[in-house]
């Protein structure tokens, strides 16, 4: 294992993050106070409790969980995809590091990205609204299991892109309507029954579920499944991404 | 002693069906810089890549150090630097900080010293703290020489490395790989420049349509590259060469009116002093002489028919 190789990549990462540290956290701050104002005081006086959980706190998990998958796709298909367009992969395919190693690199460092913005809306979260966290180790685990998870979604579709556009299409066309619909402001019992039905076919439904439950003990599904939802995906992709390294596809010709 | 880089029956056929490199067999020697000549889209880069990892080879085998460059991959690739032809370098990070990243992908620990030693060869050092983007280009050339050498290692692939620069920055360049040849790195340079290959290398492979044509010492080379045409327009058109002038390996252009005489530039006695002399007593009147160096292309179709030729004789 060239853990060195890891090290370099995730540094590097890092460093470009640091870079712009201005932008990379004022604009999740800004977007999440926005909704705080518009959801959790305009709506959310007139909405009072969901399940007797006051409305304000109980978008807070599906708004982390916006902002970190947003996040961590992004930030990781960028990682990738931006040393492609310039043509500095060279270095990276011509060192002595494997696949799993290059992942470990790029993924862990838009994964930290990631979790660093959960943790700064959480904590603009608690100016706004009177947070109890009921299990703060699991809350840590499933921001963790979610931000590496879609990093690794995010790697894939770096790779895939062939421009700028196709890189920010799939946060855009995919993320947000999946976590829209996916009850980051609303619990699924909400819905009309067919409804419901459909909404279970949303991986992220299982995703916010669980992080909500890791806040107030109460969940839309069992927590269990929900983890096995997050591994399912986490499976798809580590596959994927095996395959491409296997193949070559896109990198090397 | 073995090889330091073995190439066998090397192929490559990429997905659009186009066939980069056919069949290519090649050793190179540790210490030695080798130049592989041809012209542009002739298979030199896509030899190198296949090398470094950069793209698979579709049928052959290359090892680097005894080291099977697929199944063996990360020794072979630490003991090979590259620096691509394209400037692919991240213009906001600083130099110093980007060479160390360099050496941190090879999996070497951390040394500072070392990195002080490479940028101060390159006369990197005073721009060491400086963003990439501030330098000029030929310090961008530098910086990612640096990179390729980073990690310390002991084959350096040189990809054009003096492809669109200028006559001060060539210069500079050669400056460069000769220290590097006395520091007993093998170097690999591509190039479509004679004088470089000439300059530079120990042996020059000469590359055309994904073939290695022949290697061969430079000396060698140029001597059979480094001849003459002189031309001779003949007043009225002749019959047949006289026997002095055909024993003196002059031939007859086209309708007689031209004679033809390769020389070497590099011999001590061309003979052309003596040939003009025994033109005058053959009774000919010159109208106008001129010379001609053989070209590039030239050369490469030489080449192929000399191949060409002794492929039909070992066959016959």
């Amino acid at each position: 294992m060239n853990f060195r190789a890891i090290a370099a990549i995730y540094k590097f990462e890092m460093a470009r993050t640091f870079r712009s540290i201005g932008q990379s956290v004022i604009s999740p701050v800004v977007s999440t106070s926005l909704y705080f104002v518009v959801f959790g005081t305009a709506i959310g006086s007139r909405i009072d409790t969901v399940e007797g959980i006051a409305y304000g706190a109980f978008i807070v998990p599906g708004l982390m969980m916006l902002q970190m998958l947003m996040q961590s796709v992004s930030n990781a298909a960028l990682g990738i995809y931006f040393p492609k367009f310039v043509g500095t992969i060279y270095e990276v395919l011509s060192a002595p590091i494997s696949v799993p190693e290059i992942v470990m690199g790029y993924v862990g460092a838009a994964a930290t990205k990631a979790l660093m913005i959960g943790l700064i809306i959480l904590g603009t979260a608690s100016f706004f609204v009177d947070l109890q966290i009921a299990h703060p180790l699991a809350m840590l685990a499933f921001m963790v299991l979610t931000c590496v998870t879609f990093a690794m979604f995010g790697f894939i579709i770096g790779i895939w892109a062939d421009n700028f556009e196709q890189v920010n299409l799939i946060p855009m066309l995919v993320i947000t309507p999946l976590v829209f619909l996916g009850g980051a402001f609303y619990s699924i019992s909400m819905l009309p029954e067919a409804w419901q039905t459909v909404a279970l076919f949303n991986p992220v439904v299982y995703l916010v579920s669980g992080f909500r439950w890791s806040f107030f003990a109460m969940s839309d599904v069992p927590v269990g499944i929900s983890l096995v939802a997050i591994a399912v995906v986490l499976v798809l992709c580590l596959t994927a991404i095996t395959a491409i390294f296997r193949t070559g596809w896109k990198l090397r010709s | 002693m073995a090889p330091i880089i073995k190439i066998e029956d090397l192929e490559k056929t990429y997905e659009n069906g186009f066939q980069a490199l056919k069949g290519v067999d090649l050793d190179i020697e540790e210490g030695e810089v080798l130049a592989l000549l041809g012209p542009n889209g002739a298979g030199k880069t896509t030899l190198i890549s296949i090398i470094c990892g950069l793209a698979k080879a579709t049928k052959g085998k290359v090892t680097v150090g005894g080291h099977d460059i697929s199944h063996d991959f990360r020794k072979a690739r630490e003991m090979i630097g590259l620096v691509p032809q394209e400037m692919s370098i991240e213009i906001f990070e600083r130099v110093q900080a980007n060479v160390r990243h360099s050496r941190g992908l090879f999996g070497k620990p951390r040394n500072d010293e070392y990195i002080e030693r490479v940028l101060k060869d390159l006369t990197l050092w005073d721009k060491k703290d400086n963003r990439i983007r501030e330098l000029s280009g030929g310090m961008k050339r530098r910086v990612m020489i640096a990179k390729a050498l980073s990690h310390e290692p002991r084959i350096l692939f040189l990809d054009e490395p003096t492809a669109g620069v200028d006559v001060e920055l060539r210069k500079e360049m050669w400056d460069v790989m000769t220290e590097l040849k006395k520091s007993g790195v093998t170097i690999i340079l591509t190039t479509h420049y004679i004088e470089e290959a000439e300059a530079m290398a120990d042996r020059v492979g000469v590359i055309s349509k994904g073939e290695l044509l022949l290697v061969e010492e430079t000396d060698t080379l140029m001597k059979s590259l480094g001849k003459k045409m002189l031309e001779i327009e003949l007043d009225e058109p002749i019959d047949a060469l006289p026997e002095a002038l055909a024993a003196r390996g002059v031939a007859l252009g086209e309708g007689g009116a031209t004679l033809e005489y390769y020389y070497d530039t590099a011999a001590e006695k061309t003979g052309i002093t003596d040939l003009l002399a025994e033109v005058r007593k053959a009774g000919l009147t010159m109208s106008d002489l001129s010379t001609r160096q053989s070209s590039l292309e030239d050369i490469f179709v030489d080449l192929v028919a000399q191949q060409k030729e002794k492929d039909e004789e070992t066959a016959a």
